[in-house]
């Protein structure tokens, strides 16, 4: 179920918080996890069942990690949790891509397996494998009550696009949360303002995107219309997900980490990954890169361990060599980050204009359907290929569109949030605060009667 | 203070929510949009196989959008938002210039041109290659080609889809329409054209057909309603004025009556009662008709006329037919070309393609 659709928001949510709030404080999870489950059912029936194993499976190697009384044998299921969820995600979501990949390299034919992607695998993956491994670690007691474990993997307001949200950030508010009229006010707040991001930002950068991909003659400047329209369409789509994430997330009493923080005034490709999906540059950081030794081995060593995490990074968020490449691209330009510390000297300007132009030709590339489309679309962008500078047709789009683009480009910015802070705190605020929600509900819905289905662009992760 | 009023705000904000929710929940579903001319989807049916195969889901989707409370208002909303805030050219495809909405029709798709090229062969290969019929074709320019261009909007190649349909079709006579017509002779809110505007295109056609041409005094300018609303009306969601809708009446045209090959019924010229369903432009010929032929009591003459017609033949025709004792239309989106011989009889009767340039760049429908 989408968070931008008519039936979560008239019909799951309004169900989802009358029975939350009417039951019993004992019960609460209970009514989290059957909500979270007819959620993640209603778009995916069959993989409710493949969920539920793999929520099995993690609480069982769970509860045997913390009765073994060997570190071995602490070990061995550790390592049975991350072999059989890495392998399911592996059959699930890479079979196909290493099939494929194979029989190009050897000439053989091996049959495809031809598996639909499930929703949201990649993400609640990540969060079970992060409790087995905090549990073999000793950071997080045992957790022993299975409905706590299964609302935890099943949180319905992150489940299938994130952030991910690690089980040590949960595990209290699991057992024990408040609920409070102001958190309430917050949670709405931030998920209509994700909601806004999505529908009113988002989606309509896709549209542009859509219109690119069927132009008859693209231009040069149509590619970088595109280009820049992918750029918001992403950061929008996303950290709109997210902020509607965290803000139900706060008020079923659970406080998520923010998982973007304007990533595009980034100033170096290094601190782009601090601001960009931090949740998962985390996640690979804690239990990928630091175990690998981090840093703080050779120099060999430490090149490998960059390229091993940025490989994975790509591969996570799908399993096609564009993505390989994007993560590659990106392990080389912070190994010249760090190798080449002059960059750091540029003037500030120069450093945003150098982070922009490269994220946004890896998004050209992360967003192509094959590679063939990537070196299509880059070529077009610099005009190689006998594409015209502009056509009759683009400078149409780009008056349709101008507003857009540049509202999108001072809402990437902290602009919006400080200018509305500002005035919040003021009597105007107060009054201005509440009729901007309404309208933004409204406007929302309004999209939502008028346009069609449009799902998440993280949902195929 | 301010914290009182942020709370009110909120509840004022949960309060629409649970309203909008109730509604959704209670009030009973609509079967029609008048605006959009279509059925509503119903609450679809449950079953586990639905469920497990998700096509419940799908649906329930859909019937949530559209038995949504006020949709048209919210739809109206979108629209306001997309033209006046964010300043976008169109709406779903779907401009408005100097107050006449239009479709963005581009580009020029070859394929489809190409197609319906081969299905107006096959026509004549089959039936008309072999008698003394005089053929005709007149490509009706949509309202994009008044109004796009010269307005910045995105236009298909014109000229080469006039070219390409005369060279396409040699044992045809071209009639340009183009100069005749101006963007004022179609309607705001609708892709037709106004029959009250159309004489000179019949004085046109009638004139390389070979006919008497007809005049505007043999005509009624009669006001059927005042309160047309076009397809682009609902499509837009813009607040738009309604338009009028007139036919042009005369004896002529009250004498005669129009059979229909489908019922085995006959009717009249204009059907009044297509004025009270969901598109008004219907009053026309029926509207939408596989097969019709109009007698001409009165006729001088003893010529006939084949139309091979999409919308735009309605309104037209009528125009058309004091020159002819008989005149038929066909319409191929409705019948295979193969029943015709089971109906008409091809022998020597005027015969007259008159396509819109929308059905020719999207001509999947004819048959």
């Amino acid at each position: 179920m989408l968070f931008s659709s008519v039936p979560f928001l008239y019909y799951f949510l309004p169900a989802v918080l009358l029975c939350y709030f009417l039951v019993p404080k004992g019960l609460k999870n209970t009514v989290l996890l059957v909500f979270s489950l007819a959620f993640y059912a209603w778009g995916e029936p069959k993989y409710v069942l493949l969920m539920l194993a793999t929520i099995a499976l993690f609480y069982i190697c769970g509860l045997a990690i913390g009765k073994a009384n060997t570190q071995s044998l602490k070990k061995l299921w550790l390592l049975v949790s991350v072999v059989v969820g890495v392998g399911l995600l592996a059959v699930f979501k890479y079979a196909d891509f290493f099939i494929g990949s194979f029989n190009a390299a050897t000439g053989l034919s091996l049959p495809f397996l031809r598996l639909a992607l499930p929703i949201g695998i990649s993400f609640y993956t990540f969060q079970c494998l992060s409790y087995t491994i905090d549990v073999y670690r000793g950071n997080v007691p045992v957790q022993k009550n299975p409905i706590r474990f299964g609302a935890y993997v099943t949180l319905f307001p992150q489940l299938i696009a994130g952030p991910i949200v690690r089980y040590i950030d949960v595990a209290r508010e699991l057992e024990n949360r408040s609920h409070s009229w102001e958190n309430f006010r917050y949670g709405i707040r931030r998920f209509l303002i994700g909601l806004g991001k999505k529908i009113l930002l988002a989606d309509q950068f896709a549209l542009l995107i859509k219109l690119f991909r069927q132009a008859p003659e693209p231009s040069v400047l149509f590619y970088w219309m595109y280009a820049i329209a992918f750029m918001l369409n992403i950061y929008f789509d996303f950290s709109g997900y997210s902020d509607m994430a965290i803000g139900l997330g706060r008020i079923f009493g659970f406080h998520f980490h923010e998982n973007f923080n304007y990533p595009y005034l980034s100033k170096s490709v290094t601190e782009f990954w601090r601001r960009w999906h931090m949740s998962l540059g985390s996640w690979f950081r804690d239990y990928v890169y630091i175990p690998m030794g981090g840093n703080r081995v050779s120099r060999a060593r430490w090149v490998l361990n960059i390229l091993t995490v940025w490989l994975l990074t790509g591969l996570w968020h799908g399993a096609a060599w564009n993505f390989v490449l994007w993560g590659l691209l990106f392990a080389v330009l912070l190994l010249i980050e760090k190798w080449v510390p002059a960059l750091q000297r540029l003037p500030q300007l120069l450093r945003h204009l150098y982070v922009l132009l490269l994220i946004c030709i890896s998004f050209v590339l992360f967003n192509a359907e094959t590679l063939t489309q990537a070196g299509a679309d880059l070529l077009g962008m610099f005009g190689f290929g006998g594409v015209p500078l502009v056509t009759w047709e683009t400078l149409y789009y780009l008056r349709s569109f101008a507003v857009l683009l540049i509202v999108g480009a001072i809402g990437a910015t902290p602009v919006v949030k400080r200018g509305a802070e500002r005035i919040s705190a003021t009597a105007v605020g107060a009054v201005l605060e509440p009729i901007l929600l309404i309208a933004l509900l409204l406007l929302c819905t309004a999209c939502l009667v008028d346009g069609s289905f449009s799902p998440f662009l993280y949902f195929r992760f | 203070m301010n914290k009182k009023l942020r709370n009110a705000g909120i509840v004022a904000l949960l309060l629409l929510w649970m309203a909008l929710t109730a509604f959704l929940w209670f009030s009973p579903p609509k079967a029609l949009s008048v605006a959009e001319r279509r059925p509503l989807q119903q609450m679809p049916e449950f079953s586990l196989e639905n469920l497990v195969n998700g096509s419940f889901m799908g649906k329930f989707e859909e019937y949530t959008l559209d038995q949504f409370p006020l949709r048209d208002g919210f739809r109206r909303l979108k629209s306001i938002f997309s033209y006046n805030v964010l300043q976008q050219q169109d709406n779903n495809g779907i401009y408005v210039q100097d107050g006449y909405g239009g479709k963005l029709e581009y580009p020029l798709n070859s394929v489809s041109v190409s197609y319906a090229q081969k299905r107006f062969s096959h026509i004549y290969e089959t039936y008309l290659k072999d008698t003394d019929s005089k053929i005709y074709l007149c490509v009706v320019p949509d309202k994009g080609y008044y109004l796009a261009e010269d307005n910045g909007y995105p236009a298909m190649d014109y000229e080469k889809l006039f070219a390409d349909m005369s060279a396409g079709m040699p044992w045809a006579q071209p009639v340009d329409v183009t100069q005749t017509l101006e963007i004022t002779d179609y309607y705001r809110t609708d892709t037709h054209w106004r029959q009250e505007k159309l004489v000179k295109v019949a004085q046109r056609l009638c004139d390389a057909m070979g006919v008497t041409p007809p005049k505007e005094a043999d005509f009624t300018q009669t006001l059927v309603t005042q309160d047309f609303y076009g397809v682009y009306y609902g499509q837009a969601a813009l607040p738009m004025e309604s338009e009028p809708l007139y036919i042009m009446e005369s004896q002529l045209l009250s004498a005669c009556r129009v059979y229909n090959h489908e019922t085995g019924k006959y009717g009249h010229i204009y059907d009044m009662e297509k004025l009270a369903g969901l598109d008004p432009y219907d009053v026309y010929l029926s509207g939408p008709q596989a097969l019709l032929t109009i007698e001409n009591p009165n006729a001088t003459t003893e010529k006939e006329l084949i139309v091979f017609r999409d919308s735009f033949g309605s309104a037209l025709t009528p125009l058309l037919v004091q020159g002819y004792q008989r005149v038929t239309l066909v319409d191929t989106r409705y019948i295979h070309p193969t029943l015709l011989s089971q109906q008409l009889t091809f022998d020597g009767q005027d015969v007259l393609f008159l396509y819109s340039t929308l059905i020719l760049n999207n001509s999947a429908s004819l048959k």
